[in-house]
């Protein structure tokens, strides 16, 4: 046996994985956020205004989210349950691999431009609006996971927009309407991604009763 | 010998009677408002809106313009991802659940099957949206002083929700994967949401959004659609284009799925060819806009020259002794005005120059390049005045600031008038010192700062400096007088107003 055969993985691990990625539409869900980068980048080409600005980045992340948090579900159920010792750890690392691309295009698609909020806004809201989508694929399902969301997008969208008409939405828990440095919009977002990944890793997505 | 267990009974078959039989495409239609996502859906669009579109709504003066206006830009936002969503979701059930082909052998064709599918979402989604009109035109009943609730903006929004649903379900059928549903959902609500950035002017096609109610940097103002009528042009144009869009996809929907023969074919043709023709002749009357100088946007191919007419009012008056009279929309104001310039009207009240009754009259509004608006605020004679857009109420807006503009516009018009006796004379153009104390002493401090409006060339030039130079012999004249009260430089005005407007009166003389 060579040292470079112990340093590979072991071929069923490399399988496991990709079987898993391919039961998940992680290659469409890949695409997806590549192409929702790409869609921000030729969004930002245009000249919006303040509000536009701002709300636009938010759009794409809801996007990503959305899409990461549909690929929580399962389309094998219990069966899968009873016989992969491995999969809390395979859905663990798919939602942050998937959380980790998506920051990583969105802000690759702002370089060079004005992205609002820049890096650290990017980072707070995929990571939250992920930990929204995984809490809603636990509690309603793979397919419906992304009606937490786009509904938090809507709430978001609102909170900024009160940024130029009082009364301010000043509560941390809508952190897309705070600074990108803000401490409790982060602490907040944070703690809605550790509680989706958790969930996530524990319980998985809900399997639906039917569709 | 088994043991048996008790029957129970269970529920009783349905009985049919004669007469009662439930046409086919209607049964179906109630198996699917039955089950449907929408159904489910419905405390989402509700809670949406309570949360962005109804606080902001009701914050607003109760006024029928107001918030009407402001509904028709709220509302269909609000809806649009959980009726998308659903719609979308139901769209792409057959394809999602893999009983595409269990189900091509039923009685109806694909695309019946679909658009009862569709009908019953867009009527789910309407119960929302209607719910919503409902209530916020409710409240506003009980609340406003003058007018009826404004129903093309209702209609717009209304007219939205097929649209939305029928892209939805389009793609979801279209594209039944686990993914099309929130792109899709994401992609309207760009579109929807975003598609006004990119609109310039009056002749913009894109003021087609049906979010938008009248015209862009105006929008919902309180002067707007009050003096004269809500002009339905641009409404009547949205409500084409959504349902143009809403027959051009149904129509390319069915086409994608008639294989039922040429007739069906050319059937879904022929919808998606008008569809498209209605929404395309709706963007281009659009773009024929131009502003109207109350605020609104004119589509000459759609206008109807009897709402040129202003409307006819009892105008609400206050108690004060020169009478203010606001158009009765306003009269929630009423009590603010009287105060914010009650000492000036008690002040001038039947002095000569003074005005008997000061009456509200409709801002002028004219188009500048791109987006701009001018609004021709000053109005001549001393009669007459505009009440600022920002009310209370108005996002922004507080009292203070709203009693404050009217001390700086109405308060500083009327004693400007009186003491410079109100006309383009040259001494009215360099009034005295005992003149400027006066008048600094009447109004509120700082207020005499303000220039004059374009509009308003005899105004003296008091602009960009101080009226009285600190610690001037007329600065504590002005102080003086301040301190009386309004009775008390009434009678000294009704004495010694000629003598002032002579400028035979210096600042010593001034009580």
């Amino acid at each position: 046996m060579t040292a470079g055969a112990v340093c590979q993985a072991p071929p069923s691990a490399l399988r496991l994985v990709r079987l898993h990625a391919a039961s998940r539409r992680l290659p469409a869900a890949v695409a997806l956020l590549a192409a929702c980068a790409a869609g921000l980048r030729a969004a930002l080409f245009w000249h919006w205004d303040s509000y536009g600005a701002l709300q636009l980045p938010l759009i794409f992340e809801a996007g990503c989210a959305s899409v990461i948090a549909v690929t929580a579900g399962s389309p094998f159920g219990d069966p899968e349950r009873a016989t992969g010792r491995w999969l809390p750890f395979l859905r663990l690392g798919a939602a942050a691999a998937l959380t980790a691309l998506a920051v990583g295009a969105l802000t690759a698609a702002g370089a060079g431009a004005h992205l609002a909020g820049g890096f650290l806004d990017v980072l707070r809201n995929v990571a939250g609006l992920t930990g929204i989508g995984l809490l809603c694929a636990v509690a309603l399902g793979g397919p419906l996971a992304w009606t937490g969301p786009l509904a938090y997008l809507l709430v978001s969208v609102y909170g900024l927009y009160t940024d130029w008409h009082p009364p301010t939405l000043s509560t941390p828990l809508i952190w897309p309407a705070r600074p990108p440095h803000d401490l409790g919009g982060a602490l907040c977002a944070a703690v809605v991604f550790a509680a989706g990944l958790i969930a996530i890793t524990v319980r998985g997505a809900r399997e639906p009763d039917g569709g | 010998m088994t043991a048996t267990a008790p029957v129970t009974p269970g529920p009783r078959p349905a009985v049919r009677r004669p007469g009662m039989t439930i046409p086919g495409p209607a049964r179906l239609l109630r198996l699917e408002l039955r089950h449907n996502a929408m159904l489910w859906l419905l405390p989402v669009p509700l809670a949406l809106f309570w949360y962005n579109g109804y606080h902001e709504i009701m914050a607003l003066p109760p006024m029928w313009n107001l918030r009407a206006m402001t509904l028709q830009n709220r509302l269909l936002l609000d809806l649009v991802i959980p009726v998308t969503g659903a719609a979308a979701w139901m769209g792409s059930r057959e394809g999602r659940r893999n009983i595409a082909d269990l189900v091509v052998g039923t009685a109806r064709p694909r695309w019946a099957r679909q658009l009862a599918t569709w009908a019953a979402t867009t009527a789910w989604a309407e119960v929302a949206c209607l719910a919503c009109v409902a209530v916020v035109y409710v409240m506003t009943a009980r609340q406003a002083s003058w007018g009826g609730p404004l129903w093309w903006p209702v209609a717009v929004s209304a007219a939205g929700v097929p649209a939305l649903t029928a892209i939805g379900f389009a793609a979801g059928a279209w594209f039944p994967g686990r993914f099309v549903t929130p792109l899709v959902t994401i992609a309207v609500f760009f579109g929807l949401g975003f598609g006004t950035q990119a609109a310039s002017g009056d002749h913009s096609y894109w003021q087609i959004s049906p979010l938008t109610a009248g015209a862009f940097d105006i929008g919902a103002a309180p002067g707007v659609a009050t003096f004269y009528h809500y002009l339905p042009d641009l409404s009547i144009a949205q409500v084409m284009f959504t349902a143009g869009i809403t027959l051009a996809v149904l129509g390319a929907l069915g086409a994608s799925a008639a294989r039922s023969g040429p007739r069906l074919r050319w059937l879904t043709a022929v919808i998606t060819a008008a569809g498209l023709a209605a929404a395309g002749t709706a963007v281009a009357l659009a773009g024929t806009g131009r502003l109207d100088p109350h605020g609104m946007i004119v589509i000459p191919a759609l206008h109807d020259a009897a709402s040129n007419q202003p409307v006819r009012y009892a105008p609400a008056c206050s108690r004060t002794p020169i009478p203010v009279c606001v158009h009765p929309a306003f009269a929630v104001f009423l009590p603010a005005m009287t105060t914010a310039v009650g000492p000036e009207l008690t002040e001038v009240a039947g002095l000569p120059g003074a005005p008997a009754r000061i009456s509200q009259v409709a801002e002028v509004y004219q188009q500048e390049p791109q987006n701009g608006i001018t609004s021709l605020a000053g109005v001549p004679g001393g009669s007459a005045f505009i009440l600022t857009d920002q009310v209370p109420g108005e996002p922004g807006a507080t009292s203070a600031e709203f009693a404050a503009d009217l001390e700086d516009t109405l308060g500083v018009k009327l004693i400007r008038d009186v003491i410079l006796g109100g006309n383009a004379s040259a001494a009215a153009a360099r009034p005295s010192q005992a003149q400027l104390a006066v008048i600094a002493a009447s109004v509120r401090p700082g207020a005499v700062w303000l220039g004059p409006s374009a509009a308003d060339a005899d105004a003296p030039e008091v602009s960009g400096r101080p009226l009285l130079a600190l610690s001037s012999p007329a600065a504590r004249a002005a102080h003086r007088f301040s301190a009386l009260p309004p009775a008390a430089k009434h009678a000294w005005l009704a004495q010694h107003l000629a003598a002032l407007q002579a400028g035979q009166i210096s600042p010593a003389q001034l009580p």
